[in-house]
C-alpha cells in the first residue's frame, strides 16, 4: 500500500515534469514564430502582432519582470535610426523608420517574455534533446559548475587583494590598474579551469563515460521524494 | 591543426567552461556598464584562448555555440533565440578566417585579425536584423560601420591580451602543443 502510494506520487511527479518541459518547448517555438513574424509580416498586419505582444508584456509584467531594458534598447534604436533617416531622406520618410524600429522591438519582446516565464534549466533541458551526448554532458557540467567557479574566482580575487594587488574596487577606478586585474585574476582562473577540465575528464572516463551507445541517466532519489 | 582525432573530453570540457565563464562575465559586466560593444572584448578573448589552447578548426565555433546555449539557459540578455546567433556568428567567422591565415604569421597579428573578423560578423548580425526589418540600406551601412568601430576597439583590446596568456599557460606546462 505504502509502496504503491509512493510509486503513484513518483509517477505524478514525473508526468508533471514532462508537462512542464513540453510547455517550455512550446513557448520556445512560439517565441521563434513570433520573432520571425515581426520580420516577415506586411506592415498592415503589424498591429495585430503588436496586440499579441502586448498580451505577452502584460503577462511578463504580472510575473514581475522588468521591461526597462527593452524600453531602453527601443529608445536608443529609435533615436539613432530616426536621426539617420532625417539626415539622409528628410521628414517624409520618418514614418518608415519608425515602422522599422517597431519591427525590431516586436522581435525582441517575445525573447524577453521567454526569459521571464520559462525557468532557465527547463530551456537547457529542451535544448539538450537536440545535442549529442558529449556536448550535452559538457553543457550540464559547465552549468552546474558555475557556483563553484564563482567561489573560485572570489577566492583568487580576495587572496590577490591580500597580497597587495591593486585590484580593489577603489583602485580599479584608475584604468591604469585594469591590466593588473587580468594578470592577477584571469591568469589563475584559466589555469584553474584547465586543471579542472582535466580532473573532470579523468573522473568521467574512469566511470566509462562515452563507451556505451545509449548513456543511462541517473535521477537523484531526492527529486522523487520532494 | 594537423591532428584529425575527435575532440577529447578534456578539451570539450575546457571549451564548455570557457563559454560559461564568458556568458557569466558578460552578464555581470552588463550590469555595470551600459556601453555597447564591450561584449566583444570578452568574446574575442575567450574564443582566441580556445583557439590557442586547442589549436584546431572548430574549437571557436564549439565555444560560440555552447556560449549561446548557456546564455539561453541562464537567461542572459533579452534576445531569446536570437542570442544563440549573437554568440555563434562571430565564432564561425573567426574559425573560417583562421583557416586562411598562415601559421607562420606572428601570433599577435593573427589574434588581432581574428578579433576584428569576429567583430565584423558580430556587427553583421545587427545589420542582418535591420535589413530583415526593412531598414534603408544606407542607414544599415552607417549603423554597421558604427558598430564595427566600437566593437573593433574592444575586440582588438581583448585579442592583444591573448598571446601573453598563452605564453604563461605554456610556462605552467598546461598546453600540449609545441608551437602556437
Amino acid at each position: 500500500m505504502w509502496a504503491s502510494c509512493r510509486r503513484l506520487r513518483a509517477l505524478r511527479h514525473w508526468s508533471y515534469e514532462r508537462r512542464e518541459t513540453a510547455l517550455c518547448a512550446l513557448s520556445l517555438l512560439l517565441v521563434c514564430v513570433l520573432s520571425a513574424c515581426a520580420f516577415v509580416l506586411p506592415a498592415a498586419l503589424l498591429l495585430p502582432l503588436a496586440g499579441l505582444n502586448g498580451l505577452l508584456v502584460i503577462h511578463g509584467l504580472l510575473r514581475r519582470g522588468s521591461i526597462w531594458g527593452v524600453l531602453k534598447l527601443g529608445l536608443v534604436q529609435l533615436s539613432i535610426t530616426l536621426s539617420l533617416y532625417l539626415i539622409l531622406y528628410g521628414v517624409e520618410h520618418l514614418a518608415q523608420g519608425a515602422v522599422v524600429v517597431a519591427r525590431i522591438i516586436l522581435a525582441t519582446i517575445p525573447g524577453w517574455w521567454l526569459c521571464i516565464t520559462a525557468a532557465p534549466e527547463r530551456i537547457g533541458e529542451v535544448l539538450s534533446a537536440f545535442l549529442p551526448t558529449k556536448w550535452a554532458f559538457v553543457v550540464a557540467a559547465s552549468l552546474s559548475l558555475l557556483p563553484y567557479m564563482a567561489d573560485e574566482i572570489r577566492e583568487i580575487y580576495q587572496i590577490q587583494c591580500l597580497r597587495g594587488a591593486r585590484i580593489t574596487p577603489k583602485a580599479l577606478r584608475n584604468p591604469k590598474n585594469w591590466s593588473e586585474l587580468v594578470y592577477c585574476v584571469l591568469f589563475p582562473v584559466l589555469i584553474q579551469l584547465l586543471k579542472l577540465s582535466r580532473q573532470m575528464a579523468v573522473a568521467a572516463q574512469s566511470r566509462h563515460f562515452g563507451l556505451a551507445q545509449r548513456p543511462t541517466h541517473w535521477h537523484s532519489s531526492r527529486d522523487k521524494n520532494d | 591543426m594537423t591532428k584529425k582525432i575527435p575532440l577529447s573530453l578534456q578539451d570539450s570540457l575546457f571549451v564548455g567552461f570557457c563559454a560559461t565563464l564568458l556568458v557569466a562575465l558578460t552578464g555581470m559586466l552588463r550590469l555595470k556598464l551600459g556601453l555597447s560593444g564591450h561584449s566583444m572584448f570578452l568574446m574575442s578573448f575567450f574564443y582566441l584562448i580556445c583557439y590557442g589552447v586547442l589549436g584546431r578548426f572548430g574549437s571557436m565555433t564549439a565555444c560560440g555555440a555552447i556560449a549561446g546555449i548557456v546564455a539561453m539557459a541562464l537567461g542572459v540578455g533579452k534576445g531569446g533565440p536570437m542570442i544563440l546567433l549573437k554568440f555563434a556568428l562571430p565564432a564561425i567567422a573567426m574559425d573560417l578566417v583562421a583557416l586562411l591565415l598562415p601559421l607562420s604569421m606572428n601570433l599577435h597579428w593573427r589574434c588581432v585579425i581574428l578579433g576584428i573578423a569576429g567583430c565584423i560578423a558580430w556587427a553583421g548580425k545587427v545589420a542582418l536584423t535591420n535589413v530583415l526589418a526593412g531598414m534603408a540600406l544606407d542607414v544599415v551601412l552607417i549603423q554597421w560601420g558604427l558598430s564595427v568601430l566600437k566593437g573593433g576597439f574592444f575586440a582588438t583590446l581583448g585579442a592583444l591580451l591573448v598571446p601573453p596568456v598563452l605564453t604563461r599557460l605554456k610556462a605552467h606546462d598546461l598546453l600540449h602543443r609545441d608551437k602556437f
